[in-house]
């Protein structure tokens, strides 16, 4: 088999879909790129055997056959060859490639495309399109959230649920919580799915910035993503997602309206004085004034700053472990936020206070106890 | 080739003569004089402490008090009061902070100071007297001291001067001063490495010296060469400031080795119980859990795990609880169990979204509360309860406390 492709061509398309690959994946021929020739187009595909992405691009060529392609050596040849056509030589015997440039020639050994584990496809799905500007926006909001620990894997992704009326991101940690609604997105599924965080990486990474459309098509084990000339497949996260809607208070009274950007910064400088390990700050909320204070003893380390704030309600002492803050405030999109509290021991919520009219945020952070003995 | 610096320093070491035993006598006079010994009073107890009186018969600390009641039947055994030993210790800790600027608080009795430099105001000999002669007329504890230019040689000096005098040894007579004295005297040497040299004919520390250090290297490893160099007089460590505690354990020794694991798993909870509570109230977490079980035989096991920051008791207890089932495997006696919790940072303890509920961050926060105002015995889990009297007995490790 033989074919003819430009080289940066291909390079912009491996390198959509390289991230899947990982250093030291279970089996070893998942360190190649399945490659499949038919009708003049060539269809590349990575996978980790949870996530899997394929990408096509033209090429001369009269026969059609298939090789998997040691993928980094290609991509490091690809890079470092200037814009030209190349052509592929395979010997389906051997599995021997060799790639001819105007350089010289490079030989490497391929392996069996039969042993390319099979790509699922989804069957009996639910589908949508949504923006990929909405898509992104949605993923950016919620993916920080999500848990490392693996001895709870529904907290590793992101949930995804559709109705009718409107669309739910929401991801979780089990020590705060952010929940995306958007209501310019619905469609009557309400069959919710746990997408992995590796896929969703993959996807920020690879969503074009230009507005165009993703499909989305997935049934209960597998989701199915299609924008450009890329597709991407990832096996869901099948496990009972928590129950969020009731960890979520609603008679949080005690309101603080405040300008995000003063806050985020003064939570910045704090941090700096907060011990390493635990970002322990102090809120203190008394009358129209917000007071920010952390300390290391280890070091002898404190420091304290004072905003003005709308306040509504009693006066409160809380602490926080900043990092959560931080990021959160981060993903905000808004010059004024609303902080609602109700104790000192329960769960603090987050609003953007001028936004898109479309989105819905709320982010959920909880305390850490502070133990006054007096 | 010189690679350190040559200035001499000045090293003091301070240690409380039969520190447990002095406290009782100062806290009840009627015994001073008499042959005291601290140390639970169970069967299976060891002396903790002995007075100088109990030392006549031949008594030693870390004997099974059965055996020191032998050698002297009319001793009179005290169970120990941690907490007011810790108490006058951290007394004494502040005197010397007050006066000195680099200290080392080694255990709960001991103390290294550098005083280097102070010759060119006060006289190191003088001052360092007069700062034993405060602390024992502002503590009224008898303390000993030894004073030269490192660690080693000063403990061995304080060692020779006690009971309650000093000893200095000047600069270049530190081989001299210990050349004489038995192995037995340098730290590090215990009964077995003494038994061990014994028999190689190196009875004092002089021999020692004067053994090639390769023979010494070959038959101890790098522990001979560090063996050698003690000898010598060598000890470049330096004076470690006051440091954060960075663990904080306890462990029991039973009344009757036992196999009853519903037993063992409640004396478990307990303790981990009371570490919590204890961290809690330092306001401190930890990541490392250890379980230390020692069989009949003497064979002692321990396993830990990492975890993340927490301090809340039913994370711990049940991580105490899982690193118990890996760990015991044999069906055999259990003679002591212990906990530790280390990696300790400042900081309070997380909220969990799903795990905790209001209703058990209000219990654990009132019960804190509680315990804080009337003592961590007052309030505990009902398993804990017919152990409680046990635990209480038991000798606290030391560990633990400062």
């Amino acid at each position: 088999m033989k074919f003819i492709v430009s080289s940066s061509a291909l390079l912009k398309q491996l390198s959509g879909i390289n991230g899947v690959i990982t250093s030291s994946p279970v089996v070893p021929i998942l360190e190649n790129f399945l490659f499949e020739v038919s009708e003049g187009k060539l269809t590349v595909t990575a996978s980790d055997l949870q996530t899997s992405m394929i990408t096509e691009i033209d090429v001369e060529s009269k026969e059609s056959g298939s090789i998997a392609v040691p993928a980094r050596i290609l991509l490091d040849t690809l890079k470092n060859l200037p814009e030209q056509p190349v052509t592929f030589s395979i010997d389906e015997d051997t599995y021997a490639v060799e790639i001819s440039s105007d350089n010289g020639k490079y030989k490497l050994s391929g392996e069996n495309a039969t042993d390319f584990p099979k790509v699922p496809t989804v069957s009996d799905g639910y589908s949508f399109n949504v923006s990929t500007d909405i898509f992104s926006k949605a993923v950016n909001n919620t993916i920080f959230a999500t848990s490392n620990d693996e001895l709870r894997p529904a907290m590793t992704g992101v949930y995804m649920k559709l109705t009718d009326t409107n669309a739910t991101f929401v991801a979780t940690d089990g020590h705060r919580l952010v929940r995306y609604r958007r209501v310019d997105v619905a469609e009557d599924i309400d069959h919710p799915i746990i997408i992995p965080r590796k896929a969703l990486n993959l996807l920020k990474a690879t969503l074009p910035s230009d507005n165009t459309n993703v499909n989305v098509e997935y049934n209960a084990t597998n989701a199915f993503f299609k924008f450009n000339n890329i597709q991407m497949i990832c096996r869901l996260i099948d496990e009972r997602f928590p129950d969020y809607e009731n960890v979520i208070p609603m008679d949080n009274d005690n309101e603080m309206s405040i300008d995000k950007g003063e806050f985020l910064s003064s939570l910045r400088r704090i941090s700096i004085y907060a011990n390493k390990t635990t970002h322990q700050v102090r809120l203190k909320i008394t009358g129209s004034e917000l007071q920010i204070s952390a300390e290391d003893l280890d070091f002898s380390n404190e420091a304290n700053e004072r905003l003005s704030c709308e306040h509504d309600g009693d006066d409160l002492e809380i602490g926080f472990n900043a990092k959560f803050l931080i990021e959160m405030l981060n993903n905000v999109d808004s010059k004024e936020i609303l902080m609602k509290f109700s104790a000192p021991n329960r769960a603090g919520l987050i609003f953007p206070k001028n936004g898109d009219e479309n989105e819905d945020i709320l982010m959920l952070v909880m305390p850490v106890m502070l133990s006054n003995y007096n | 080739m010189e690679k350190y610096s040559t200035v001499s320093r000045s090293i003091v070491h301070m240690d409380l003569d039969s520190f447990f035993v002095s406290v009782e006598c100062l806290r009840n006079p009627a015994l001073k004089g008499k042959p005291l010994i601290i140390g639970g009073s169970s069967r299976r107890g060891v002396v903790a402490s002995c007075s100088y009186e109990a030392r006549r018969f031949g008594v030693r600390s870390a004997m099974p008090i059965a055996l020191a009641r032998q050698l002297c039947p009319h001793l009179i055994n005290i169970s120990g009061d941690m907490e007011a030993y810790s108490k006058y210790s951290r007394l004494i800790t502040d005197i010397i902070k007050d006066d000195v600027p680099l200290f080392e608080k080694s255990s709960i009795d001991e103390f290294y100071i550098d005083a280097t430099g102070m010759d060119r105001f006060f006289g190191t000999v003088k001052w360092a007297g007069e700062l034993r002669q405060k602390i024992m007329k502002e503590s009224g504890l008898p303390i000993s001291m030894g004073l030269s230019i490192n660690k080693l040689v000063s403990k061995v000096a304080t060692g020779e001067a006690k009971p309650n005098g000093q000893r200095h040894i000047p600069y270049g007579m530190e081989k001299a001063f210990l050349a004489p004295l038995p192995i037995q005297k340098i730290p590090m040497i215990g009964d077995k490495t003494a038994r061990f040299l014994t028999d190689m004919g190196i009875f004092n520390v002089r021999t020692l010296r004067e053994m090639p250090v390769e023979i010494l290297a070959a038959a101890l490893g790098s522990n001979g060469v560090a063996l050698w160099k003690k000898a010598n007089g060598e000890d470049n460590s330096p004076v470690i400031p006051f440091r954060e505690q960075k663990s904080i354990s306890t462990e029991t020794t039973f009344q009757k080795d036992t196999i009853d694991v519903q037993f063992l798993k409640n004396v478990l909870t307990a303790m981990v119980e009371k570490l919590g509570f204890k961290i809690r109230e330092k306001q401190k977490l930890t990541a490392c859990i250890t379980v230390k079980l020692r069989y009949s035989n003497f064979d002692t096991v321990s396993k830990q795990c990492r975890i993340a920051y927490t301090s809340s008791d039913h994370t711990l207890i049940k991580k105490a609880q899982e690193l118990f089932d890996q760990l015991y495997n044999r069906r055999m006696l259990i003679r002591l169990i212990g906990v530790r919790f280390s990696e300790l940072v400042h900081g309070n303890y997380q909220i969990s979204l799903f795990d905790d509920t209001e209703e058990t961050i209000r219990l654990y926060e009132a019960m804190d509360k509680i315990k804080h105002k009337h003592g961590s015995l007052k309030l505990m889990r009902a398993s804990s309860l017919d152990l409680n009297m046990r635990l209480k007995d038991s000798i606290p490790s030391f560990n633990g406390n400062e």
